[in-house]
């Protein structure tokens, strides 16, 4: 009886829920579910939720729909597709935002769990693992439901590519970075789950051997409550007091623990390591001198941190021996990213010479060092705390600024708490494109295009801090005895970030930035420009906002994909790369070989010597406050450590270059397990010919091999010029 | 005027292994008076009018280029060119630079000359210095070996730093018998005392197979690390080293 009903339209079929229910078809369900849940559209988007009349239309004619189909079977998320459609129709697009189901074709999740298709190649960082799988398939879920959330205006402006919002998998529940204080911990113990109900808890370290565990173990538990990086600002200054009365074979046994610590604590999103920094400091930074020794859980009233120089010194030159010497197999220790401070005083006294060359000789062995570089006057110096975190975005705290000094002396707990709450970069390529070349509508365009990122920035921190307020970022806001929050959500950096200034004034002037003066006056300009709206925007709402080149492995192919689309006019002049084999895949894939220029760097491929590139370059850092990053390719297989020294020495104190570093060509034979300089064709050590090369060609290595005939030619050409007769 | 031209092929406007403990800008004259099977910038061994250049070019790089201490200058041969060797040299040194040169040791003479310019000297010794041994590395019928024998007397004598540089071919040079030849005779010519002054050095380097000159002699495997590292400690040398893709960097050997 009931079947036939079915059949002929007079009733609906049974409905598969899909918590696993099965039960008849009620309409006034349909009502109930839309009533209550484009309540949303008021909490996103400040718009009236659905009224009861209009519901109940709906569900009618949905119901009627479901009728003529004659379907046999029925599920929920299908009535919520056929709700969703007649939405649609009736014009009601916000409600249709919030009312879809999100998620992924069934195709695709199986792809996932078997590692192919597209979804494996996208990010080359992720090894295939079951938690591997699983981040993908909720980073998935994630990006579609935030897309829907944000205002439209806002999701347009990325989706479109007239910005870029980082992590946007994380939108709704980390805030991006965090330069750890590790004072705060040597003081209150470790809390890893933030409350205290799900870890144990431990009091603060005692031994030297905790404490590096302890360490460790903030960051892992960090990562959790982060879209990025965690890192640890002057690390090597506040292990300092765990080291006294220990010899050197047993510092440096202390420094090889963490850095094993550091890349086998293998459970970070989706089965990654900790993406982590520290900071080494070869000698104690002026404004600790002074300052009060905290650790072993008390605030030492006899000791300060300028009597424990010879333990940072030694725990320094302990951890760049580890780093040189690399793991079992001899390969390098890719993170903690090793960030070693630059001060005038560890290049002319001779003291710290040591430190200073086995900083290079990491760099020529590996490229792994990172040089943080407080010399130029810019950076605030020896009066300031500062630090620059993995994906090379800075922080700060001048010494003017409000609790300076209790932070210094840790007085109640007060601490710093420096990084970032989200990035969202500027396709700058675009505004060119869109002001017709003309120099003022540009900077029209340009605050137009900013306050959109602003406005997605501030939405985020608004979102944040909710989130923080009622716990649900736990280790961030915890409070342990009462003491301040870990983290100072609200004093965390808005990035503003950028990509293709070379094209953009490539545009305008017709130059790209190395071949005239007038495109990098431009540039100069138009950083000036944008620095002054991040003043205001800074005035406006008394939070941090900064400027910085991003490091944009995908977005600077993003962008040059998107312009292709909107504006391929103009695009096709301008992106870099192979344009013609990009043509032919697209379609079949959206990783194809053409990118703008990072930040506001000189083109990879311009011919120009490592001079004029600084002379350029070295510009822009006075301005990219929120983090720039200058790169030295190194064309040889066998750097002189020596040599790489005094090229170092004269970027500290001669160049106003914040950070470098420096990247060596790597060959990694598969057969053998070699891992050494230079562009091979088969390897050194066992002649093996299955054997990967990997070079750093936009801020990070790659495998040569997935390179196109024109760029691996480029990276042998770097190197060399010819001179005009 | 009429400008001053060279035959220079190429400029690296910073290399960090080409001059020891300075990063240096590296100049490539064009041109050769060998033939070596091996060698690795065959493309620079004829001097052709592609590659002239004005020495006023050369110098402006030179001068810009803020973040080197050194200026070395290789080929090709570049005593083959005396006096753009020297206006270089002479501009380097102005301008506070150090300044060095590779050499095949073939041109005596021309190195006397510029001699008081330079800090660094590297001569190449391609196999025992007989003849025999040379004719079958650098493809000439009659090598010109008491020409080398001479330029390193003159090196010898002088204050620059000297670098023996051996690039290891198995099956050429490769065999203790070949160490204990070549560091005899550079021990009969006042290697040990100029070595104890850390004033020379003796560098055996891995020969790359790939970019050689000769098809015969990419087929050849290269050395292996620890084949240099024996040779090194067999030639019972001072101050020997070894330069190998495998080692990452420059290492001296103990």
């Amino acid at each position: 009886m009931m079947t036939e009903a079915i059949l002929n339209g007079r009733l609906p079929p049974p409905v598969r829920r899909s918590d696993g229910v099965i039960e008849p078809f009620d309409k006034e369900r349909i009502v109930k579910s839309l009533v209550k849940e484009t309540q949303l559209v008021k909490v996103l988007y400040n718009l009236p939720p659905m009224s009861e009349e209009d519901a109940r239309m709906i569900a009618e004619e949905v119901e009627e729909d479901i009728k003529n189909m004659k379907l046999r079977f029925l599920s929920g998320p299908l009535i919520r597709e056929l709700v969703s459609v007649k939405l649609l129709e009736h014009g009601f697009d916000k409600y249709r935002n919030v009312y879809t189901r999100v998620g992924m074709p069934l195709y695709d999740v199986y792809s996932i769990d078997h590692s192919e298709g597209y979804e494996a190649k996208e990010n080359a960082n992720l090894q295939p693992n079951p938690e591997t799988f699983h981040k993908k398939k909720a980073d998935f879920l994630s990006k579609e439901s935030y897309l829907l959330m944000m205002p439209p205006r806002i999701a347009d402006a990325h989706l479109r590519g007239d910005i870029h919002i980082h992590d946007l998998e994380y939108w709704g529940t980390r805030p991006f970075c965090q330069d750890h204080d590790l004072r705060y911990f040597f003081y209150y113990g470790l809390m890893p789950d933030g409350t205290g109900t799900h870890t144990s808890v431990a009091g603060p370290a005692k031994h030297a051997e905790v404490a590096i565990l302890h360490a460790a173990k903030v960051l892992g538990a960090a990562q959790t409550n982060f879209a990025g990086g965690q890192g640890f600002f002057n690390f090597t200054v506040f292990m300092a007091p765990y080291l006294m009365g220990l010899d050197d074979k047993k510092i440096h046994q202390l420094a090889q623990m963490f850095l094993y610590e550091m890349t086998q604590l293998y459970v970070a999103r989706g089965g990654q390591p900790v993406f982590s920094s520290i900071q080494i400091e070869a000698g104690v930074p002026k404004v600790w001198q002074d300052a009060p020794v905290v650790s072993h859980g008390k605030i030492w009233k006899d000791l300060t941190y300028g009597s424990l120089e010879d333990q940072v010194h030694a725990f320094a030159n302990a951890l760049l021996d580890e780093y040189l010497k690399g793991d079992a197999m001899g390969k390098m220790f890719n993170f903690p990213k090793p960030e070693v401070v630059q001060r005038r005083r560890y290049w002319t006294e001779s003291e710290f010479e040591d430190v200073m060359l086995k900083a290079a000789q990491l760099s020529a062995k590996y490229g792994s060092t990172y040089y943080d570089n407080v010399v130029p006057k810019y950076r605030g110096g020896e009066e300031g705390v500062s630090c620059f975190q993995c994906c090379a975005y800075a922080f700060a705290e001048d010494g003017a600024s409000e609790d300076f000094k209790r932070k210094i002396n840790f007085e109640d707990g007060a601490h710093f708490s420096m990084g970032g709450m989200q990035v969202t970069t500027l396709n700058l390529p675009r505004i060119a494109y869109r002001s017709g070349g003309d120099e003022n509508r540009l900077y029209e365009i340009l605050k137009e295009t900013m306050d959109i990122a602003r406005d997605a920035l501030l939405l985020k921190h608004r979102i944040m801090v909710q989130q923080f307020e009622k716990g649900l970022i736990p280790f961030a806001s915890q409070r342990p005895k009462g003491a301040p929050p870990a983290v100072d959500i609200k004093n965390l950096t808005h990035t503003i970030g950028f990509v293709g200034m070379n094209e953009l004034v490539e545009h305008v002037t017709g130059y790209e930035l190395h071949e005239d003066p007038s495109a990098q006056k431009l540039a100069l300009k138009v950083l000036i420009e944008m620095d002054m709206i991040r003043k205001e925007y800074s005035e406006e709402t008394g939070l941090k906002f900064s400027i910085a080149r991003t490091p944009a492995e995908s977005c600077a192919q993003r962008f040059a994909v998107a312009d292709m689309i909107h504006y391929p006019k103009y695009a096709k002049e301008y992106v870099k790369g192979d344009l013609e084999r990009a043509l032919s895949l697209y379609g079949d894939t959206k990783d194809v070989p053409i990118y703008y220029t990072n930040g506001a760097h000189v083109n990879v491929s311009a011919k120009v010597p490592l001079y004029e590139r600084l002379a350029i370059e070295q510009r822009f850092f006075p301005i990219l406050k929120g983090g720039d990053i200058f790169h030295v390719w190194l064309g040889e297989a066998n750097p002189d450590p020596e040599a790489l020294l005094k090229l170092n020495k004269k970027l500290a104190l001669e160049s106003w270059i914040g950070y470098w570093s420096h990247t060596k060509d790597i060959t990694v034979c598969r057969a053998c397990g070699f891992v050494g300089g230079g562009l091979n064709e088969s390897c050194p050590m066992c002649r093996s010919q299955d054997i990967r090369v990997y070079s750093r060609i936009t801020g990070y290595y790659q495998d040569v091999a997935s390179w196109n005939a024109a760029k691996k030619q480029e990276l042998k050409d770097r190197y060399r010029i010819r001179l005009p007769a | 005027m009429k400008k001053k031209m060279a035959y220079i092929g190429e400029i690296a406007p910073l290399s960090l292994s080409d001059y020891f403990g300075e990063p240096a800008c590296v100049i490539f004259f064009s041109g050769c008076n060998f033939n070596c099977g091996y060698c690795q910038n065959w493309k620079l061994k004829k001097s052709s009018n592609e590659h002239l250049t004005d020495i006023e070019s050369i110098k402006k790089v030179i001068s810009e280029n803020k973040l080197v201490t050194a200026c070395k200058v290789t080929g090709g041969e570049p005593l083959l060119q005396l006096d753009a060797l020297l206006e270089i040299g002479r501009f380097a040194k102005s301008i506070g630079l150090k300044f060095g040169i590779d050499t095949n040791g073939s041109l005596p003479e021309a190195l006397a000359k510029i001699l008081h310019l330079l800090d660094l000297v590297s001569i190449d010794i391609k196999a025992d210095l007989d003849e025999e041994s040379y004719r079958r590395v650098i493809g000439l019928q009659s090598p010109p070996v008491s020409e080398v024998i001479k330029s390193i007397e003159i090196a010898m004598r002088s204050d620059a730093y000297v670098e023996f540089r051996m690039v290891v071919i198995p099956g050429y040079n490769d065999s203790t018998k070949t160490m204990k030849s070549v560091s005899e005779t550079l021990r009969a010519l006042g290697y040990e005392e100029k070595a104890s002054k850390g004033k020379a050095c003796f560098n055996l380097i891995e020969f790359v197979p790939e970019n050689a000159f000769d098809e015969d002699f990419r087929g050849i495997k290269n050395p292996s690390v620890s084949l240099l590292h024996d040779l090194a400690v067999s030639s019972g040398l001072k101050n020997a080293r070894i330069t190998h893709r495998g080692l990452g960097i420059l290492k001296p050997v103990y």
